[in-house]
C-alpha cells in the first residue's frame, strides 16, 4: 500500500515537470497548426473579412506553377544540404575524435557557427559573395568568381548551401562526435588483428555502428533544410527571378505580405504534412539499418 | 605453429601530466608501484621468455602488473618500447597486427555487434580475400568444434555470454593463427560456466596446432590451463615456471602467496643453522628442515637470521603435545570434503585444512570457533623467505 502511494507521489512530481511544457507545446506548436488550418479553409488575406472557401486553396496548391517552383527549389537544396553536411560532419568528426593534439580546443572553434544566428552569418556571407569573392576573382582573371553568385539564377542555390552547410555541420559533427565514442575500442581492435583498416574500417565497423547517429543526423539535417529560411532572407530575399524562393520563404513572403494568408496557411499545413512524412519515412528507413550495440 | 620469443621487452608511457600543473617543490604523485623513470611510467620492465612452438603460456598476476599490455604487445596493439619481439624467428616489433599471423581473444568478446555469428566468422576471411567456399568449410568447422552450429545465423545479443565467447574464439581459430592470444576470456562468465569454458579451452588445445599466450588474475585458470607460468607484478617477471614449480618452489613471498588456494601462511619466524643443520623457530616450536632444503640453504651459505616462514594450509597438521604451535579458532568454513579453519597463532590469521574424511565427531566439536587447538608442519613444506621476501633456497 505505502509502495503504491510513494509511486502516486513521483507520478505527481513528473506530471508537475512535464504539465507546462506540455500547455507551451499546445499553445505554441498545435493550437497555429489549428488555426493554420482554419485559415487554409479560408479566402481570408491577412486584414478585413474572409469568407470559408472549403478546400479550395488546398486543391489550388497542387496547380500553382510558383509554390510547384519553390518545392522544387526546396527538395534540391534539402538533397544537396543533407548529403553535403552528413558527409563533411562525419569526415570531421573522425578527425575529431582522433587523437590529434588540441581536438577539445578544435571541437570548440567547429561549434562555433552553430552559436551564432542564421541572419548574422547571412549577411557576413552576402558581403563575401557581393564582394570579398568578385574581388579575388577580377584579381585572379576567374571569369566564374567576378560575378556575384548571388546574382546568378543558375547558381545562387549553390550559395545558399555553402551558407547553410556552413551552419549546419557544427551540430552534426558534435552528434557524430558521440556516435563515434560509443563504438568500443576493443571492436576496433578486433578489426585491426583481423585487417580492417582505413576505409574497410570505416566501411564494416564504424559505419554500421553510428548507424542511430546517421539516422537522426540524417533527419534533423533534412527537416532544417526544408524549411529554409534565415539564409534566404539574408542572401537573396528569394531571387534572382524566384530562383532561391523556399517553400518557408513564399509561405512567409506572399502570407504576410502578398495578401495571399488563407492560401499559404494551406500551403504551410501541406508543407508540414510533407516533412512529417519525409522524416518517418527516413526514420524507419535508416532505423532498419541501425544495430543495438 | 610458431615460436614466440620476448628479448628484454619494455614498455613505457611517457609522463603525461604538464610540468606546468605541477607545483614546486610538490613531491611526485604516486598512483600505484610502477616505476616511474625520467621517460615516463615503466609499465613492463624487461620482459624475457622464449615461448616454444604450441606452448600454452599463462600470463598472471595481479591488476596493473602489465600482463595485459604484454599481451597487446605481442599482438602489435601496444608499441614496443624497448626490446625485441620475435615471431617464428622473425622480427615483428614494428610490424601490423594483421599481418603478425595472430588472433586474439578479448575479456568482452569485442564481437561485430551489426555482423551474424557466421559474420563475424567470415570477416577475417573475407578480408582476406579467401575461396567462399574454403570459408564456408572453415567457419562451419570451427563452429562444429565450438558447438555454435545452430547460432551461426543469429546477432551477438541475441546469444548469451559464454555463446558469445564461444564465437570470439571461433573468429579466432578460423583464421589457422601461428599464435593464439586470450585476453582474461573468461572474466566476464559465471562461475559454473567458466569452469566449463576452462575445460573447453583445454580440450580445444588438443585440436588446434597454435602456441597461446592466455592472460589471467585467476590462479586457478593459470595452473589448470598453463604448461608454463609467468608472474608478473608492477611490470616485472617475479619467476616462469610450470605449474607445480610455482606451486612447490615459489621464489618469493609474492608468487608463494599469489600461487595456492587458500594462500600460503607466513609468519614471523626466526632460521636457525647450527653445525650445518638448519631448522625453523616458531613461537617455541623448532622443526628441522628437510634434506632436500638443508642442502640447498648450505650451498647458498645462509646464516641464522629473521625470516618469513610460508607454510601452506594443506601441508598443516593439527597435533597435541608440546612440539606444536598453540592457536585459537576464529572461523570454522564447512567446504563439504574439508574444514578450513581460520585460527589466530603467532598473532597471525592461519589457515588450515582438515580433512573430513575419516574425522570424528567429538574431533569435530573441539574445532569449532573459540576451540584452543595445536598443529605443527612438516621441514619438508616450509619455505623459508628472507628479510627482502626472497626465497633463500633459491
Amino acid at each position: 500500500m505505502k509502495k503504491k502511494m510513494a509511486w502516486s507521489r513521483n507520478e505527481r512530481i513528473f506530471l508537475w515537470m512535464l504539465t507546462p511544457i506540455l500547455i507551451l507545446f499546445f499553445c505554441f506548436n498545435t493550437l497555429p497548426l489549428i488555426k493554420g488550418f482554419y485559415y487554409g479553409l479560408t479566402n481570408f488575406r491577412g486584414y478585413g473579412n474572409y469568407d470559408f472557401v472549403g478546400l479550395r486553396n488546398f486543391a489550388d496548391i497542387f496547380g500553382d506553377a510558383r509554390v510547384g517552383k519553390s518545392y522544387l527549389f526546396t527538395f534540391k537544396y534539402a538533397i544537396v544540404m543533407t548529403i553535403a553536411v552528413n558527409v563533411i560532419s562525419l569526415i570531421l568528426a573522425l578527425g575529431l575524435n582522433s587523437n590529434i593534439r588540441g581536438k577539445n580546443a578544435l571541437r570548440g572553434v567547429y561549434f562555433v557557427p552553430n552559436i551564432l544566428g542564421g541572419l548574422v552569418v547571412g549577411y557576413i556571407f552576402s558581403f563575401i559573395f557581393t564582394y570579398i569573392l568578385p574581388a579575388i576573382g577580377e584579381a585572379t582573371g576567374s571569369q566564374f568568381l567576378s560575378n556575384s553568385l548571388l546574382a546568378s539564377t543558375r547558381w545562387a542555390w549553390v550559395a545558399i548551401v555553402i551558407v547553410g552547410a556552413w551552419q549546419g555541420i557544427a551540430m552534426n559533427t558534435i552528434i557524430y562526435i558521440s556516435g563515434l565514442q560509443t563504438v568500443p575500442e576493443e571492436v576496433y581492435e578486433a578489426g585491426m588483428l583481423d585487417g580492417a583498416t582505413g576505409w574497410k574500417k570505416f566501411k564494416n565497423i564504424t559505419l554500421p555502428l553510428i548507424m542511430p547517429f546517421v539516422s537522426i543526423n540524417m533527419v534533423l539535417c533534412m527537416k532544417n533544410a526544408m524549411m529554409v529560411f534565415d539564409q534566404i532572407m539574408a542572401l537573396t530575399k528569394g531571387g534572382p527571378s524566384q530562383s532561391t524562393e523556399s517553400i518557408s520563404y513564399l509561405i512567409y513572403n506572399n502570407g504576410m505580405s502578398g495578401g495571399q494568408f488563407g492560401f499559404q496557411s494551406a500551403n504551410a499545413f501541406v508543407f508540414f504534412i510533407v516533412i512529417v512524412a519525409i522524416s518517418l519515412f527516413q526514420t524507419k528507413f535508416l532505423g532498419s539499418k541501425e544495430e543495438q550495440l | 605453429m610458431a615460436e614466440v620469443i620476448l628479448r628484454h621487452i619494455k614498455k613505457v608511457y611517457p609522463n603525461t601530466e604538464s610540468k606546468k600543473s605541477k607545483k614546486k617543490g610538490e613531491p611526485e604523485k604516486k598512483k600505484s608501484n610502477l616505476l616511474v623513470t625520467e621517460e615516463g611510467v615503466l609499465a613492463v620492465q624487461d620482459f624475457d621468455l622464449d615461448i616454444k612452438d604450441q606452448e600454452f603460456i599463462v600470463l598472471v598476476g595481479p591488476s596493473g602488473c602489465g600482463k595485459s599490455t604484454t599481451l597487446r604487445m605481442v599482438a602489435g596493439l601496444e608499441g614496443i618500447s624497448g626490446g625485441d619481439l620475435l615471431i617464428d624467428g622473425k622480427k615483428v616489433n614494428d610490424v601490423e597486427p594483421k599481418d603478425r599471423d595472430i588472433a586474439m581473444v578479448f575479456q568482452n568478446y569485442a564481437l561485430y555487434p551489426h555482423m551474424t555469428v557466421r559474420g563475424n566468422m567470415e570477416f577475417p576471411l573475407k578480408l582476406q580475400k579467401m575461396d567462399p567456399a574454403e570459408i564456408k568449410r572453415r567457419v562451419e568447422e570451427a563452429a562444429e568444434i565450438l558447438g555454435i552450429t545452430q547460432f551461426l545465423e543469429r546477432k551477438p545479443k541475441a546469444l548469451s555470454g559464454g555463446q558469445r565467447q564461444r564465437v570470439a574464439i571461433g573468429r579466432a581459430i578460423v583464421r589457422e593463427p601461428k599464435v593464439l592470444l586470450m585476453d582474461e576470456p573468461l572474466s566476464n562468465l559465471d562461475a559454473k560456466l567458466r569452469n566449463q569454458m576452462r575445460a573447453e579451452i583445454i580440450k580445444l588445445r588438443q585440436r588446434i596446432n597454435a602456441t597461446f599466450i592466455y592472460v589471467t588474475h585467476d590462479q586457478t585458470e593459470a595452473m589448470t590451463l598453463g604448461d608454463r607460468i609467468v608472474i608478473m607484478k608492477d611490470g616485472v617477471v617475479q619467476q616462469i615456471g610450470t605449474p607445480q614449480e610455482l606451486f612447490d618452489h615459489p621464489k618469493n613471498v609474492f608468487v608463494a602467496g599469489f600461487i595456492g588456494m587458500p594462500q600460503m601462511n607466513m609468519f614471523d619466524a626466526e632460521l636457525i643453522e647450527n653445525g650445518g643443520k638448519y631448522s625453523v623457530r616458531l613461537a617455541d616450536v623448532t622443526v628441522e628442515l628437510s634434506e632436500e632444503k638443508q642442502k640447498n640453504l648450505a650451498k647458498n651459505g645462509v646464516k641464522s637470521q629473521k625470516i618469513t616462514l610460508g607454510v601452506r594450509p594443506e601441508h598443516i597438521t593439527l597435533a597435541q603435545g608440546a612440539d606444536s604451535v598453540k592457536g585459537k579458532v576464529e572461523v570454522f568454513e564447512m567446504m563439504g570434503s574439508a574444514i578450513h579453519l581460520h585460527a589466530n597463532a603467532c598473532g597471525r590469521d592461519t589457515i588450515i585444512i582438515v580433512q573430513t574424511m575419516n574425522l570424528e565427531d567429538a574431533e569435530r566439536s573441539g574445532l569449532s570457533i573459540g576451540s584452543e587447538i595445536s598443529f605443527t608442519f612438516g621441514g619438508g613444506v616450509a619455505h623459508v623467505f628472507g628479510e627482502n621476501g626472497e626465497n633463500l633456497e633459491a
